[in-house]
């Protein structure tokens, strides 16, 4: 990292307009584009504050700013465009969680790289509709809540609902939701609400790990921690009535699920083995990035290939699991309310990826272009008329689900043609965290403690806040100020807000 | 000849059959009953009471927290309709005729044997009634009975029961015994042992926790001399009994470090001590301390409860317990162990080694499970991942504790490094690292850490990038790795 004094790097950043700010060339070394980031006044005062902090004298430490990881990625061969920062964006390994980056496939040089999707391959949101209201859950929403990751049903389909073997796996992992449609656990109509019907078609399971595959098997009758996270949600404002319409959210107090999880310790451990692979095709192929983290393989070349079908493998898992929930939770819902799924109106409204990275056209200087696109905690986010989107949403524009953190709203944005220009159809993912106060408030205390552990004769280093943080009060990114942003920015519109009643963590 | 013709009149069939009602054995029926719900089972416990694990709550890929409940051994046959329980003892195994003769003269044959017989404490001296050890049920309900009069007791061992006696028993003088320099060192370092001596010291305020109503079913052994080698404890196990001792002085805990009994004093050597109290029983320590009290408790370990006539010809390891594969099966082919009663004899991961503990039991039960059904339809299957990372959460003096990996920087030698940060009385974070990458950890509290850990442990992502800020309590690093 480039050590400048903070009134020097100010120097390199110039505001757009109201929402939007530049990164020019020189920010960090060799930039091939210029960076952007999205914010408010609020999200504004905390990018600028990190990028401070990371000046002061003895603050170099491993976490670098997110404007820093942004620039660094604009740093990176065959890179188009820009290297844009969403809202949310927060440090993250090797790229900023909240960047999108696209690269185009006809350069030779361009990259794919694993820091750029993230280790939980395809982790996204997905929301399920009813046509229940507040009142009837209300009562009831602590049973509900239990019973719906509770048992896994035996009997039902041939194998069970979640891959228990190593043949199922392999099954899974190249079929994705398709497997789930064969097992009887999803309705045909689902598909079409998911990002590539819920199937990435160039999944190539023999291109993933033994170890990958062990850590994706589930323990007997689980679905496995941190996998399952869900909220009962309530409709608690309706900003495009007609957009939210057809989505089939009729009116305030409705109720929604929306169920948030990825491929987990699968897609881990994919993306780990990709990153040794590819720290040797860099010597190799002689790739040179700002951070060392920003590990990456030429596109074409046979690590960066081997990754993008490993990572559609995983990206099919996740689905798979969302299916599972999915299906658990019309089951919860039949039984406590002893009508069917369907008469209960529960259809997927949508479902999306934010750690994903996809091969799409974009138009670049007037030419369209075919990209690979990295969304790292950021959402597709696709105007009307995009012949990728489903039917049911080509005038209203994708529908994008933004999960707050736990017990926090949600939201349901949709897709614009500014969008489309500005951002390669991307938009924000959820709150950003990265920084907290709560816990740098506690008194850390090592004295007794450190005496003992001398005696081990082994190195101890301890952890102490560094540098205190007088003028952020709270560096939190709220998802309210975020999914604000995406709007008035115009990279996407708000069309939906959703309030928790009940949570489900595993 | 007479004999054996009544014995194949009497003859059972089952495809399944699980020798054992602790953890590993009834996990392994729960598996069985989940994984092939047509085939037969059949469970032979020596104890009414089976042991079963409930209230999973996973906390990542390969650690979960459990609750370990007793049940009368019939709940679980009314939960699956082909698996039958058997209160009963074996007698012998026959390896070849796959029979298993239990005492009351029936005889069970079998395709597929899981042994899951558990362990029994190692005692300083045998047949003593002043000496208990505690491990199963009704050690403890004899220690309970035992303890009721009491004023002082020895307590030996480090792990985690003699822990958990310490911090529980009210109202009595506790000498407690233990080799190493710091308290609970089977499971934690010095450093932590210092952060929980506080708690130990101040324990006597929070009493009356006896009080607090209990949230689950107890259930009572009425019949205690029929329970020999019952099942192992369970977490918790202390709540169904009643371990005070009548003798209400304040809160007094004295640790002797470094140290073990090594002998008991005779009667004669104790007319010898000019003492004005008198004990019925006087130990002497390796540091020559002469120590009376009313009771010792031998908390010291386990060996394994390998004996069973008829398995002569199994393999052991060292410490006794049958040698098992990966698949768990024991030298002979179609016996399976899992739980106390096995000794791991796979080439282990990195980051795993077996300990006898509930989760390991639990872990190996299942999996067993899975591996006997395996054979069973002749179907492939992979090892389960949770023999990839050793992990264990338990509760000491309050707090949650989970360890990871090689948490004690077990195998390193001394070249390790550790990460620290801790609060008093409120969190004690401590990572081991080896070039730069994150080999095992110790996380006490609430430190919401352990996915992050679990994953960077299993990763070996290089992390020396961040040196010290890893652990910066001005980062909320656990999404800065999805």
């Amino acid at each position: 990292m480039v050590v400048r004094q903070y009134q020097e790097e100010l120097k390199y950043l110039e505001k757009i307009n109201e929402y939007c700010w530049r990164i020019k060339k020189g920010f960090q070394p060799n930039m091939n584009v210029e960076g952007v980031f999205y914010v408010n006044h609020t999200l504004e005062r905390l990018m600028f504050e990190e990028l401070r902090n990371a000046c002061r004298p003895g603050a170099v430490g491993g976490f670098l700013p997110g404007m820093k990881q942004i620039a660094n990625v604009a740093a990176l061969p065959g890179i188009v465009w820009r290297s844009i920062g969403l809202p949310d964006v927060h440090s993250g390994y090797g790229f900023a969680i909240g960047n999108m980056a696209a690269f185009d496939m006809d350069d030779p040089k361009s990259i794919v790289s694993p820091g750029g999707v993230g280790f939980d391959i395809n982790c996204g949101v997905r929301l399920l509709r009813t046509n229940l209201f507040e009142s009837d859950v209300l009562p009831i929403k602590e049973q509900l809540a239990q019973s719906m990751f509770d048992h896994i049903p035996v009997g039902v389909g041939s194998k069970g609902i979640i891959p228990m073997n190593a043949r199922d796996l392999e099954e899974a992992l190249e079929m994705g939701m398709d497997w789930s449609l064969r097992e009887g656990y999803i309705w045909a109509e689902d598909k079409e609400h998911c990002e590539e019907y819920g199937r990435m078609l160039n999944a190539d399971p023999s291109k993933v790990s033994m170890r990958a595959k062990k850590r994706g098997l589930p323990q007997l009758g689980t679905l496995g921690a941190g996998n399952h996270y869900a909220e009962i949600q309530v409709v608690d404002e309706i900003y495009d009535k007609w957009a939210a319409c057809k989505m089939g959210i009729e009116e305030k107090g409705q109720i929604c699920v929306m169920i948030h999880s990825g491929s987990r310790g699968f897609g881990h451990q994919v993306a780990t083995d990709a990153l040794v692979q590819m720290e040797k095709a860099m010597k190799r192929d002689n790739i040179e990035t700002n951070d060392r983290q920003l590990a990456c393989a030429h596109i074409k070349s046979q690590e960066g290939q081997d990754y993008l079908k490993a990572m559609a493998a995983a990206a099919n898992f996740a689905w798979v699991n969302r299916s599972s929930m999915t299906f658990l939770t019309r089951q919860a819902f039949a039984k406590q309310f002893n009508s069917s799924p369907d008469d209960l109106d529960m259809h997927v409204i949508y479902d999306v990826s934010h750690n994903i990275a996809k091969i799409e056209e974009h138009m670049v200087d007037g030419k369209q272009k075919t990209l690979l696109v990295h969304r790292k905690g950021s959402t597709r986010a696709f105007p009307p008329h995009h012949p990728l989107i489903p039917v049911d949403y080509q005038l209203t524009g994708q529908p994008v689900l933004i999960g707050g953190t736990m017990g926090t709203c949600s939201y349901v944005l949709t897709g614009t043609e500014q969008g489309m220009k500005e951002t390669f159809g991307s938009t924000c993912h959820g709150a950003g965290r990265a920084l907290s106060r709560a816990k740098s408030r506690r008194n850390l205390d090592y004295k007794q403690v450190l005496e003992k552990l001398e005696e081990l004769g082994i190195s101890i280093r301890v952890a102490s806040p560094k540098l205190v943080m007088e003028e952020a009060p709270e560096s939190y990114k709220n998802v309210t100020d975020v999914v604000n942003t995406c709007h008035a920015a115009g990279i996407s519109k708000k069309c939906i807000k959703l309030r928790p009643i009940a949570v489900i963590k595993g | 000849m007479n004999k054996s013709k009544k014995y194949m009149e009497k003859k059972i069939e089952s495809t399944f059959v699980i020798v054992g009602g602790g953890i590993a054995g009834v996990s392994c029926a729960e598996g069985l009953s989940f994984l092939a719900p047509e085939e037969n089972i059949i469970l032979i416990t020596a104890s009414p009471l089976i042991k079963a694990v409930t209230n999973i709550i996973p906390l990542g890929k390969t650690l979960m927290h459990f609750d370990v409940e007793e049940k009368s051994a019939t709940t679980l046959d009314k939960k699956y309709k082909m698996l039958q329980v058997i209160h009963d003892t074996v007698i012998k195994i026959d390896t070849i005729g796959k029979l298993v003769e239990i005492s009351n003269g029936e005889i069970i044959s079998f395709k597929i044997l899981c042994l899951c017989t558990g362990a029994k404490p190692k005692l300083i001296a045998e047949n003593n009634d002043l000496i208990v050890g505690i491990r199963d049920t009704e050690s403890v309900l004899q220690f309970s009975q035992k303890l009721k009069n009491a004023k002082r007791i020895i307590i030996v061992g480090n792990g985690g029961i003699a822990t958990e006696i310490v911090y529980e028993i009210k109202g009595v003088e506790i000498i407690w015994v233990i080799k190493d320099k710091h308290i609970s060192a089977t499971f934690v370092d010095p450093g932590a042992a210092e952060f929980f001596l506080n708690k130990i010291y101040s324990k006597s305020d929070t009493s009356d926790n006896k009080n607090m109503p209990s949230k689950r079913m107890r259930y009572v052994v009425s019949d205690t001399t029929s329970v020999k080698n019952g099942a192992a404890l369970g977490p918790d196990w202390h709540n169904s009994f009643d371990i005070s001792g009548t003798c209400f002085t304040s809160k007094n805990v004295h640790v002797e470090y470094e140290c073990e009994i090594s002998k008991l004093l005779t009667s004669d050597e104790q007319k010898h001590l000019n003492s004005t109290e008198k004990w019925p029983i006087y130990a002497q320590l390796t540091n020559g301390k002469i120590i009376g009290c009313d009771l010792i408790i031998s908390a010291t370990g386990v060996i394994p409860n390998s004996d069973i006539c008829g398995l002569e010809n199994l393999k052991k390891g060292e410490d006794t317990g049958l040698l098992v594969d990966w698949k768990l099966e024991t030298s002979e082919k179609n016996i399976y162990a899992a739980g106390d009663v096995c000794t791991a004899d796979w080439s282990k991961a990195k980051h795993w080694f077996q300990m006898r503990l509930w989760t390991q039991a639990h872990q190996m039960g299942r999996y067993a499970a899975k591996s006997m059904v395996s054979n069973l339809r002749n179907e492939e299957f992979l090892q389960d991942f949770c023999f990839e990372l050793f992990t264990h959460v338990t509760k000491f003096f309050t707090y949650k504790v989970i360890l990871l990996g090689l948490y004690n920087g077990q195998t390193l030698g001394k070249n390790y490094e550790i990460l620290l940060r801790t609060t008093k009385d409120q969190e004690y974070v401590k990572i081991i690292l080896q070039d730069g990458k994150m080999q095992g950890a110790v996380l006490i509290g609430e430190t919401d850490l352990e996915e992050m850990c679990e994953n960077l442990i299993l990763n070996q992502l290089d992390l020396s990038m961040y040196g010290e800020d890893l652990l910066n309590p001005n980062i909320d690093i656990e999404d800065y790795f999805d």
